[in-house]
């Protein structure tokens, strides 16, 4: 036998007549001024700023979330803004380097001192010394 | 069926039997809007009369706690989360404008609220059906308190109402609140919709698709027993 829609509800309306137990509510009460004073003595300005802003975001609607994306864009931006620029970055590629081979010169030393060139090094009109 | 129709008319005179109940009609708002019946003690209680916010704690305490306990099916979390509703409730007094009933505006609290703690509780470790409990009073109906109560019809209904409460939890949280709202709470449909702001059509969509899941759920357990 299938279970009808009717039946359904008959079932569910029957946890209708759950509840708490009795004197529950006079002890929540008591608890809940308890927690109320509680809070009255700790009650600093940041846990209410807090509060308000948890019981905003709990509110539903669309509009809040914009203003959030909004302000997280906003944040983002003035983060990316004020980086500084500018500064080069060294490359961590080395550069080539050039290893240049050298042949080496013979060294022939000379045998007559006449072979010697011992004229100033600079002829001309600019630099020519008379003795 | 005739074993649990017998079984549920055998307590005291006025009990609700399973096959012939017609559910009553809750004493609810209906579509034409009308003045808050709580505008009096609304206006005291946001002047700082905490009197006045005691007794509407008293005049709701008890359906927000059904309420609650049908969607978290766990009496600890019920009663923290009726803690916190009241409190944000007496925080935002004052932002209340009237712009909906009192009725309405705190429902709309406590089902927002359960639905983010049933949020961060299905994040931090899914609720097993085990760990369901069903310490709350009973209806009256299911429970019998006569003398002669019979163990096995005993058995019996609290097999049913384990069963209630597991196909209840089966459903998703947007499902569950519309058959907590609709079925357990008797609210009409214009009322669920003003509560989860949605339209009626939706409410009636959700609906139709969690009676059809829980009759699928109950089918087994219901061949079984009638």
């Amino acid at each position: 036998m299938k279970i009808s829609d009717q039946e359904i509800g008959n079932l569910l309306a029957l946890k209708r007549h759950e509840g708490p137990p009795e004197s529950y509510m006079e002890d929540f009460l008591r608890e809940f001024h308890q927690r109320r004073r509680e809070e009255a003595v700790r009650g600093s300005r940041v846990s209410v700023l807090w509060q308000r802003f948890t019981d905003w975001l709990s509110e539903p609607g669309l509009a809040k979330w914009a203003y959030g994306a909004g302000v997280a864009y906003a944040a983002v931006l003035a983060i990316v803004i004020s980086m500084p620029r500018g500064q080069e970055v060294e490359s961590i590629v080395p550069e080539a380097v050039d290893h240049r081979v050298v042949a080496p010169v013979e060294n022939v030393a000379p045998t007559q001192l006449d072979e010697l060139d011992l004229r100033p090094s600079s002829e001309g009109k600019i630099g020519e010394q008379e003795f | 069926m005739i074993r649990w129709t017998a079984l549920l008319l055998t307590g005291a005179a006025g009990r609700v039997a399973l096959g012939s109940f017609t559910p009553v009609p809750p004493k609810m708002p209906d579509d034409t809007p009308r003045p808050d019946p709580d505008e009096d003690l609304v206006t005291r209680a946001q002047e700082g009369d905490t009197r006045a916010f005691d007794a509407l704690i008293l005049k709701y305490g008890e359906k927000l706690y059904g309420l609650i306990y049908n969607m978290t099916s766990n009496k600890e979390d019920t009663h923290d989360l009726l803690q916190d509703v009241f409190a944000r409730a007496y925080h935002s007094l004052p932002k209340f404008k009237g712009k909906s009933t009192f009725y309405t505006w705190i429902y709309q609290i406590a089902v927002n609220m359960t639905l983010n703690f049933l949020k961060k509780r299905k994040r931090r470790t899914g609720l097993s059906l085990n760990e369901m409990d069903s310490s709350v009073h009973q209806d009256p109906a299911l429970v019998d308190t006569g003398r002669d109560a019979d163990p096995e019809r005993q058995a019996n209904v609290h097999e049913l109402q384990k069963r209630l409460n597991e196909a209840m939890q089966s459903l998703s949280e947007s499902h569950r609140t519309v058959v907590t709202l609709f079925d357990v709470q008797g609210l009409p449909h214009a009322e669920i919709a003003k509560i989860l702001k949605v339209s009626v059509g939706t409410v009636r969509s959700r609906l139709h698709y969690a009676h059809q899941h829980l009759q699928t759920y109950l089918q087994d357990f219901w061949e079984q027993r009638f």
